[in-house]
């Protein structure tokens, strides 16, 4: 996994400002609790699949390379909005190997919001964050 | 006894038709369009849709200078906690309703129904309701309950709804504009095109605003959109002792 501790850029601090003045509020809360600046690419095992409002998670067993485990709460987006956009709630078990990319809890509790998902079967979904594009992304470590 | 047969026979006319009429002034007619169904908004960012549907650029309300001053304060702390990573809990984050007008922003989708004497509208974020009571006199504010979406009282004005509301608590705010407890909301919802419809909306508040301050926001049909359920089950988000969001990490104990 990739989990390069606690950086804030001011790129990220600069572009959370534009995103914030120029959309309307889409959800139920701010986001600029998480970091727009880097993401973390999470490969773990999903111990639930919680669906509820107003948000998602996918709850997350990530082992590192010491196979230290570590829990991550990854928070979705409303399950309207990813029904909409053709989840459901029984895509996902307790059990499956999935990968996440996830922009972090800027508090460095391990958590953060999901911005796209891969599924064992190798599908990749978004659930839908508002201006997702604004989030600066964090190459993969091979 | 001419006289009363006549008398019966237009009683009957009038009991026999009064249902019909009834559902026709409630679901749509001649005189009244239908626009009972799922809507979506329209017109954020990229406005699509038949030319001139396209809502107004919402222009910001002038507001009195202690008021402004207060708004500006509140927009300039909001900006400052966001650019810290520590954003301020709202309403929204202990996930209550937006109300008026809030609600007829269509954060999701919206669905209006026409009944006899009540038009309803249901936002889908929140599971928000509010009625819209036709024909009706509007009451005193003395005798409405502070509320998220207030007392609201409609008439059809040809093809157009008038909307008046009252009653909508101060702390339910829209954009952070301050508003009193008399501020009033009017509304003439419309259709612009046959899947296009208007809501104009002005709130008049003499206590806040140095005038009234109008916006439109506009919706296009969802014909085969069925109305999700939204229950906040599990809110992780919460407000701690400083007012700031935060987040519980771990599903509930339950």
């Amino acid at each position: 996994m990739t989990f390069d501790g606690h950086r804030w850029h001011w790129a990220g601090r600069f572009g959370l400002l534009i995103l914030l003045l120029a959309s309307p509020l889409l959800a139920h809360h701010s986001f600029a609790m998480f970091d727009h600046a880097r993401t973390l690419n999470l490969k773990g095992v999903v111990t639930r699949f919680q669906w509820t409002n107003p948000h998602a998670y996918i709850e997350l067993d990530v082992t590192d390379a010491k196979g230290t485990v570590t829990h991550f709460s990854v928070e979705c987006t409303s399950i309207n909005m990813m029904q909409r956009a053709g989840w459901r709630s029984n895509m996902i078990k307790a059990g499956d190997k999935v990968k996440a990319v996830v922009a972090p809890l800027t508090n460095g509790d391990p958590g953060g919001l999901l911005l796209e998902l891969t599924l064992p079967n190798g599908q990749t979904l978004e659930p839908g964050v508002p201006a997702a594009n604004t989030y600066k992304r964090t190459p993969e470590q091979q | 006894m001419k006289a009363a047969k006549c008398t019966l026979a237009i009683a009957c006319i009038v009991v026999l038709a009064t249902p019909v009429c009834g559902l026709a002034q409630a679901r749509g007619s001649a005189s009244v369009p239908d626009i009972t169904g799922s809507w979506e908004r329209n017109g954020r960012g990229a406005a699509a849709g038949p030319p001139n549907t396209a809502p107004p650029p919402a222009p910001q309300p002038q507001l009195k200078p202690q008021y402004l001053k207060e708004r500006q304060a509140a927009q300039q702390a909001a900006r400052d906690a966001d650019a810290k990573g520590k954003p301020l809990a709202t309403n929204a984050t202990l996930c209550l309703p937006e109300g008026m007008p809030g609600m007829m922003g269509a954060t999701f989708p919206m669905e209006i129904l026409q009944s006899r004497g009540q038009v309803t509208v249901i936002e889908e974020a929140f599971t928000q309701v509010r009625r819209i009571f036709l024909d009706q006199s509007q009451k005193a504010l003395d005798d409405v309950e502070p509320g998220f979406y207030g007392y609201s009282v409609g008439r059809w004005e040809g093809d157009t709804l008038t909307v008046d509301t009252i009653g909508v608590k101060e702390d339910v705010r829209y954009q952070n504009v301050p508003h009193s407890a008399g501020m009033r909301v009017k509304e003439r919802i419309h259709l612009v095109a046959p899947d296009i419809l208007w809501d104009e909306i002005t709130i008049d508040d003499p206590v806040t605003l140095e005038k009234p301050w109008t916006y439109t926001i506009a919706y296009k049909r969802m014909p085969d959109y069925k109305l999700l359920e939204y229950i906040c089950e599990d809110n992780r988000e919460f407000a701690d002792a400083n007012g700031l969001q935060q987040i519980r990490i771990g599903p509930a104990a339950r």
